[in-house]
């Protein structure tokens, strides 16, 4: 989670006065962060190129920044205005329908609802750590790859980055029930996935 | 009276801090005070989500500098 300090109010008046190092002290604190949510939607080179355009965007209009909401909710929804023109540059939108993905659990229950494959216990302290086993990191990343970008965005906003889901619905312009199936989905996913890991060992 | 499923839906709330009514809180932990499958599911997918690989590295120094030398020049020209 980012550092308090970049929120503070006296932090973001001298970024309103135009203060460099400020500024610099915010580059270095988000980039790579702003950079990992234009990743959810954008390649590698296109991302890098919607966050630097990002931060033209918001030095040119930090002094209009009147703190209604986080600073890096303001960016965060920067750099995805950002990537939704590139991607309309290229063609292409994100579609936030998550109708036509389905829940990755659904199959373990039986149709009156109770559980008919129950999760496996896993092994949550000490050495045998089932989440801090390597070989299931390199597999939780690539399940993160080939998620679907909605589902990995607002996994990315909401989890990875903690932002308010109010925040996450009105950058992404969708209804709250949205955010919460899409998070849902993306969550199912994970789950399914180590699961499955713990109890073939494999991915 | 909820069932499995829905609590597992249902649980993202109590996982991430969100609001529910008293009501489908109360539910819930009923639920949750029966059922040991749900149990197990609400830990391990809060353990999960804390696992998540964040990406909080800083920015190297001279990274930065290379984005503030552009917003210099930007704002000479």
């Amino acid at each position: 989670m980012a550092d308090a300090q970049l929120e503070d109010p006296r932090f973001i008046e001298k970024l309103r006065q135009g203060d460099r190092a400020a500024f610099g002290q915010l580059v270095r604190g988000h980039h790579n962060m702003l950079l990992a949510t234009a990743r959810t939607l954008l390649n590698p080179a296109d991302a890098e190129e919607a966050v630097q355009d990002a931060w033209i965007a918001a030095h040119r209009s930090i002094a209009k920044f009147e703190g209604r909401s986080l600073l890096r909710t303001w960016l965060t929804r920067i750099v995805i205005n950002q990537a939704k023109m590139m991607l309309r540059k290229r063609g292409r939108e994100i579609q936030f329908d998550p109708t036509n993905d389905p829940d990755a659990l659904a199959h373990r229950f039986h149709d009156d609802g109770h559980w008919q494959h129950p999760p496996q216990h896993w092994e949550l302290s000490g050495p045998d750590n089932l989440l801090t086993r390597e070989e299931l990191r390199r597999c939780m990343e690539k399940h993160l790859h080939f998620m679907p970008d909605t589902q990995r965005l607002v996994l990315e906003l909401r989890d990875l980055q903690g932002l308010p889901a109010e925040d996450v619905c009105n950058m992404l312009e969708i209804s709250a029930s949205n955010v919460r199936v899409l998070l849902h989905r993306a969550r199912a996913r994970l789950f399914e996935m180590v699961d499955h890991f713990q109890e073939t060992g494999e991915c | 009276m909820l069932k499995c499923k829905h609590v597992t839906e249902k649980a993202d709330a109590l996982v991430d801090g969100s609001t529910l009514s008293w009501r489908e809180r109360l539910a819930l932990r009923l639920h949750l005070l029966m059922c040991g499958h749900c149990r197990r599911y609400v830990r391990q997918m809060g353990a999960l989500l804390g696992f998540l690989p964040r990406q909080e590295t800083p920015l190297e120094d001279a990274h930065t500098e290379v984005i503030l030398k552009k917003l210099d020049s930007l704002q000479d020209s």
